[in-house]
């Protein structure tokens, strides 16, 4: 009984709080999987009385989300590759090179973190108009870089920090050129830093909306967000393909979550909470 | 000066005569040559990307730049109008009120849904891989996906909340329609953002509860503080620096929230629901006021550069006390 009192309460809230993070995942899922009928009806169901998989086939077919799929990948891969190698680069230099003005460089990376993006967007508009990049993947992607770069920056140059410098020279001690240290002896240590980086940029492209809302001006081209406000911004809303493209949105992030768990909280606090 | 030929030749004194002004111009180059090839390539996309249209926004704001001289390049200075505009037009001033308003409300709502969550995770119930998974996973929901969501959880006929509170006999919310009034609608994307945000607080807040030491919890606990006496007094205190970066963080996320409210705020009866960001983005992209666009966008910039540097003051200070 004293046990129940002294415990019980916290098991009590961590349900609530397991049912409040996960109910509105759990029903998006569901209502992805239940017919028309069962979506509008004013008495919902907490489960799919007929499951089935109408709205996938559907909004792939019709609502075009295979393409919007590809359009995202497209873009948010290369953003990924071009960021890892371009802040790679950059944070070892900062970790490990003498540079004058270090430091305050390191806080100006760190300053545009706190742009809003709405900052930007208007001269970025004119930039890629004027370089005939408004609609195409390039004109994304170089856009995409603006905002990941800084911050992958400053998360691998923590990773890249820890790693004792002895090991470097010890290297270079054995005829490896600094170059050649960087590559053979920090990079395989660095990797797991440089997975959670990737999987960060990656993701912020992946999530991005105001950028392809303004660039992305051909129905070919839309990334899957702008496919699924189009789904939301409508009249009536077709909300079984609302909840069946942000199921498919919503889950190479959440696999990519569930499995770098970790190594995605090492790197944010390290971007986050050592500046 | 007087130095043992040894200390000398350690020093490189005697075997290398002293370097020309050239040779030591070109070394200080060579030197340089590895940071500025590995810098270069990121310094041009933050400086090009982020630097050139952060300075091109402040002089726009100047301006009353529209579409065609977007195109054209032309654009004609007009001072400090699209300021008085921005803090006299009364959509205009609201939006930026509500911004404050609104994302103030968000940040005390994370933190605080954070600090408890992080406390609980701390206290290794069973099934703390659960909890810990579940906590995670709405930090993983794209914001664009989330605001879909929430608007069919709270749709006026079909949405589940109106029908649970309607079972909880709340019968005011047969078909309330939560998007057709400013307030309502501010609830509804309050529950949206900390939903969505609460994860990242919690686990970094979990982060920093685990690196107090137990020893000063334990003896805390021997001069007799209760559990909240020692959440206040020692807890509390050790967390400041952790808990000083998690404000500045999310004060600079939830002020300048985009997606959420963007497809949430669109129904509500004169935009009265819209913060600035959507605010500045539709002065600029649907209206075709472009100055009046730049004109919010540095407001809203300034305000979070106060914020900022305002909490890391307030940090400093403390840390040297």
């Amino acid at each position: 009984m004293r046990w129940m009192l002294r415990r019980g309460w916290m098991y009590v809230c961590a349900l609530a709080v397991s049912a409040f993070a996960l109910f509105p995942i759990y029903y998006v899922v569901i209502t992805s999987l239940k017919t028309r009928s069962e979506i509008y009806t004013r008495t919902p169901d907490l489960w799919p009385n007929h499951p089935q998989w109408g709205q996938y086939t559907r909004v792939f077919g019709a609502g075009h989300v295979g393409r919007a799929l590809a359009n995202s990948l497209i873009i948010a891969i290369p953003t990924t590759l071009i960021c890892v190698l371009v802040a790679g680069m950059a944070a070892y230099a900062l970790a490990r090179l003498e540079i004058p003005l270090k430091r305050t460089l390191l806080m100006l990376i760190l300053t545009t973190q706190m742009f809003p993006l709405v900052v930007l967007i208007i001269p970025l508009f004119v930039l890629m108009r004027n370089a005939n990049l408004i609609g195409t993947y390039e004109g994304l992607v170089i856009a995409y870089l603006a905002f990941s770069v800084p911050l992958a920056i400053w998360i691998m140059r923590g990773f890249i920090v820890t790693i004792p410098e002895e090991l470097e020279h010890a290297a270079m001690t054995d005829g490896a050129t600094r170059v050649g240290a960087m590559f053979r002896v920090i990079l395989p240590i660095a990797g797991p830093g440089l997975v959670a980086t990737a999987s960060l940029s990656f993701i912020a492209a992946w999530n991005e909306f105001m950028l392809a809302l303004t660039f992305m001006n051909t129905e070919e081209r839309k990334t899957l967000p702008l496919v699924l406000q189009s789904f939301v911004g409508r009249g009536d809303t077709d909300w079984g393909a609302v909840m069946a493209t942000s199921v498919i949105y919503a889950l190479p992030v959440m696999i990519f979550f569930l499995l770098l768990r970790k190594r995605l909280m090492l790197g944010m606090t390290a971007g986050a909470v050592k500046g | 000066m007087t130095t043992t030929p040894g200390q000398a030749v350690a020093a490189g004194r005697v075997s290398a005569p002293r370097p020309s002004a050239a040779q030591r111009l070109a070394r200080a180059a060579s030197k340089l040559t590895l940071p500025v090839i590995l810098l270069l390539p990121a310094m041009t996309i933050i400086v090009g990307l982020v630097g050139y249209p952060l300075v091109r926004t402040i002089w726009m704001s100047f301006t009353d730049t529209r579409l065609g001289d977007l195109i054209n390049g032309t654009s004609t200075w007009v001072g400090l109008d699209n300021y008085k505009q921005v803090f006299t037009d009364p959509q205009l001033r609201s939006s930026l009120v509500n911004t404050v308003v609104f994302g103030s409300a968000c940040v005390v709502g994370t933190m605080a849904l954070g600090m408890a969550v992080a406390l609980l995770l701390n206290q290794r119930l069973r099934f703390n891989w659960f909890f810990s998974l579940a906590v995670l996973l709405p930090w993983a929901m794209p914001a664009l996906a989330a605001s879909s969501i929430f608007k069919w959880l709270f749709d006026d006929r079909y949405g589940f909340v109106n029908w649970a509170l309607v079972k909880l006999g709340f019968h005011h919310f047969q078909d309330y329609a939560w998007f057709a009034d400013r307030n309502s609608a501010y609830v509804a994307m309050f529950v949206v953002v900390v939903w969505q945000s609460f994860p990242f607080i919690a686990l970094s807040l979990l982060a920093g509860l685990q690196t107090i030491p137990r020893d000063t919890l334990d003896a805390a606990a021997v001069d007799g503080a209760g559990a909240l006496q020692r959440f206040w007094l020692v807890t509390l205190p050790l967390l400041r620096p952790v808990l000083a970066v998690l404000v500045i963080f999310s004060t600079i996320w939830d002020f300048r929230i985009f997606d959420q409210v963007y497809v949430l705020a669109q129904g509500v009866p004169d935009r009265a629901a819209d913060t600035a960001a959507v605010t500045g983005y539709r002065e600029s992209f649907a209206l075709g006021h472009f100055g009046t666009g730049a004109a919010i966008a540095v407001v809203l910039f300034c305000v979070l550069l106060l914020l900022s540097i305002a909490c890391v003051r307030l940090v400093g200070r403390e840390a040297r006390t």
